[in-house]
């Protein structure tokens, strides 16, 4: 039986409960979802506020570096049933998801909770999308500090 | 000689003020020398490229790698998605 792997990078709004039911097998008895939000009010270390982010994305090379996070956390994670993994690009205003990376298991106790937080972490170190924070600072591109390596 | 694509994204394009170019390079020019020839001939672009990413056909690149016939290359800053 294939088990469902989607990633997909869109303008549309992030539907998590149909994303949800697109991983959920007859055995799946557990999901770890993990979703960003635009943050609107930003506390820690450089306070400021956050108008909107706008995203843009290398989008065939976005899907397969998706595709092969997925593959990654398959094979660290072989009870993983469902992967779905999707960024929300265009302008995000705050308290909007802009992404979403959720794994489903038989049981909680599989693993599915650190394969959510590799997805979401490995999404930001080789997944070509970028950010551009607009706000009370004016228009600042948001870098990433990752730089890939061979065979990333 | 040999015509490939270049894609800039993020912080390049707007560097760039485009979103991709044509640019004909030597058919044994190296990544390192496509970053070399377009901080030559596009001058705003020079001290960006100093830190970039770079891919050929949508895998990471490194500078020794030599760029295949009609390759597909994209040039932009760590990325920050999510």
């Amino acid at each position: 039986m294939s088990l469902p792997t989607l990633f997909a990078i869109t303008e549309s709004e992030l539907d998590l409960d149909a994303l949800l039911a697109q991983i959920t097998l007859e055995s799946t008895g557990a999901a770890a979802i993990f979703t960003g939000i635009v943050r609107g009010i930003t506390s820690r270390d450089d306070p400021h506020q956050t108008d909107f982010l706008e995203y843009e994305a290398y989008i065939p090379m976005a899907e397969s570096k998706m595709k092969q996070v997925a593959d990654e956390i398959r094979h660290q994670w072989p009870s993983v049933q469902g992967i779905a993994i999707v960024q929300r690009i265009g302008k995000l205003y705050p308290k909007t998801p802009t992404v979403l990376i959720a794994c489903t298991a038989a049981h909680r106790d599989t693993g599915v909770f650190e394969a959510a937080r590799y997805g979401i972490d490995r999404l930001k170190e080789i997944v070509p999308i970028w950010k551009k924070e607009v706000g009370s600072k004016g228009e600042l591109w948001v870098e990433g500090d990752y730089f890939p390596k061979p065979g990333e | 000689m040999n015509k490939i694509k270049v894609l800039f994204f993020a912080t390049l394009r707007e560097r760039a003020g485009t979103r991709s170019l044509d640019v004909d390079i030597p058919g044994d020019a190296t990544v390192r020398a496509l970053k070399d020839q377009l901080a030559a001939q596009h001058p705003n672009l020079s001290e960006s490229l100093k830190a970039v990413l770079v891919t050929i056909n949508r895998e990471f690149a490194f500078d020794e790698a030599v760029i295949p016939r009609d390759a597909e290359i994209a040039i932009f800053p760590p990325v920050s998605g999510g």
